[in-house]
């Protein structure tokens, strides 16, 4: 499915006032999730949307946990599943850039070859805090 | 509802989730309960096995293909491998979608997969679809059961038919012959029923038919059988009988019927029949008799009793000398 793009009021954006400074050359009004893609995929049903960010603030900072160590433990078994987990989760939410971050490492762990997970795995940490609290500002708000 | 439930059997409509990620499980079942479908939402493959793997366990599945300790795709293959119980319906849910994976999928014995982020009307449409199959198979089922029933039972009187009666005379006979004890054979015929078809129409006929089978399985033992042998001819087998009891056992049916008239559309209507029994002696015995011959036997005693002016009992002659004695006490 496209991202929606729905006009600026409905993106969520990296660099709002108080998120932490981050290193990041890309261009500031990047879109981190696209709300309007999994409200469609959940039938325009706005609890639940809710709920499922709830959950997702809940549980996946768990898998983040797992990749890393599944990297300090040069585990290609173990990143592949933490991976592919996270990368339904963040496809779900329309979080383009992690889920792509996401598929690499499961692609690593699937190749059985981590050379560049520590790289990858930094741009999905950076992904992940950065929608983490778009989300937390944001829940579920329509604008 | 994350447990499953203390044995039994599901309700229709119930639908297993077994999905490792907490956020697909809540959507899924989130909706599937909106649906007014009953939701057990599971969290690995080997729980979502035990829960499917009684006969009466839910008849839909949605499995997560990759799940920690058994993946959807085994829960596929072993759900397949059964043989026994009603059909089980599954849905792979899947963050795969290349060709391989999903042939993959759908080998394993998967009727039908969902691609992972998928949307609320994409699930339902294949849920519905699920449903459909289901309902298709159920009506099968029914209609197979009923084929049985009508295949094996006689259609105006619901007692065993010729065939039917025929093969269960036969094994009853194996039976006895096997373990050792006596079959009684009866043939009983309705006395003058075409006159009662003459005078009272057809209809009044059937009610008749209708009735005096209904006696005849009132009078006998639930292990014994009643079957339609032809026009108003009834064929009883009775097992574990010995001949002397056959008498006494086919008096009482004769009894049975006479006792009170029908009740019918016309009125009320006096039936009576007549009785023909045959044996066969446990195995050992040198009369032991074959199927066929034991309901010839036991029909050219009933023509006696007719013979012999009808409303009696008659018994094949020399089948046992213990049940003749017996038999010069009877007709009332």
């Amino acid at each position: 499915m496209e991202p929606i793009d729905l006009g600026e009021s409905q993106k969520i954006q990296s660099h709002s006032s108080n998120s932490a400074p981050i290193p990041d050359p890309s261009p500031p009004r990047k879109i981190l999730w696209v709300k309007a893609e999994a409200l469609e995929r959940l039938g325009g049903d706005e609890d639940l949307l809710q709920e499922v960010c709830q959950i997702f603030l809940q549980e996946s900072p768990k898998l983040l946990q797992q990749l890393r160590q599944a990297i300090a433990d040069a585990d290609p078994e173990a990143l592949m599943r933490a991976a592919h987990s996270l990368k339904g989760e963040l496809g779900y939410l329309g979080a383009a850039e992690a889920t792509q971050a996401a598929r690499e490492l499961e692609d690593m762990g699937h190749q059985k070859n981590l050379s560049r997970a520590t790289e990858v795995f930094a741009i999905l940490d950076r992904e992940f805090a950065a929608l983490c609290l778009a989300l937390k500002e944001s829940p579920g708000a329509t604008s | 509802m994350n447990s499953v439930p203390a044995g039994g059997k599901s309700p229709p409509d119930t639908v297993l989730i077994a999905e490792d990620d907490p956020i697909f499980r809540r959507i899924l079942q989130s909706w599937l309960q909106k649906w007014n479908y009953h939701v057990i939402a599971l969290e690995n493959g080997l729980d979502a096995w035990r829960t499917l793997e009684p006969e009466d366990g839910p008849q839909m599945a949605i499995l997560d293909w990759t799940m920690p300790g058994m993946d959807g795709i085994e829960v596929c293959r072993r759900i397949r491998k059964q043989q026994k119980g009603p059909y089980k319906y599954v849905l792979l849910l899947t963050a795969k979608d290349s060709k391989e994976d999903v042939v993959a999928g759908l080998e394993a014995g998967a009727d039908d997969y969902l691609t992972k982020p998928f949307d609320v009307n994409e699930l339902h449409a294949r849920v519905r679809a699920g449903k459909r199959i289901l309902q298709l198979q159920g009506a099968l089922l029914k209609a197979h059961t009923d084929l049985q029933f009508e295949a094996a039972h006689d259609h105006l009187t619901g007692l065993w038919n010729r065939g039917a009666i025929m093969d269960l005379l036969h094994r009853e006979t194996q039976r006895g012959a096997r373990i050792g004890v006596p079959v009684g054979v009866i043939m009983a015929d309705l006395d003058h029923f075409k006159r009662i078809n003459d005078s009272y129409g057809h209809p009044t006929g059937d009610a008749v038919l209708r009735e005096v089978g209904r006696r005849l399985e009132e009078s006998v033992r639930n292990y014994d059988y009643v079957g339609r042998y032809g026009g108003e001819e009834f064929l009883i087998i009775l097992a574990e009988c010995a001949p002397a009891d056959l008498i006494v056992r086919a008096e009482r049916i004769r009894n049975y019927i006479s006792e009170k008239p029908v009740p019918t559309d016309s009125g009320p209507i006096s039936v009576t029949i007549s009785i023909g029994v045959a044996a066969q002696p446990p195995a050992g015995s040198e009369l032991r008799k074959e199927e066929e011959e034991l309901v010839r036997a036991a029909d050219t005693a009933l023509y006696s009793a007719k013979a012999n002016g009808r409303n009696r009992v008659e018994q094949a002659p020399g089948l046992c000398p213990e049940s003749l004695a017996r038999a010069e006490v009877a007709p009332s």
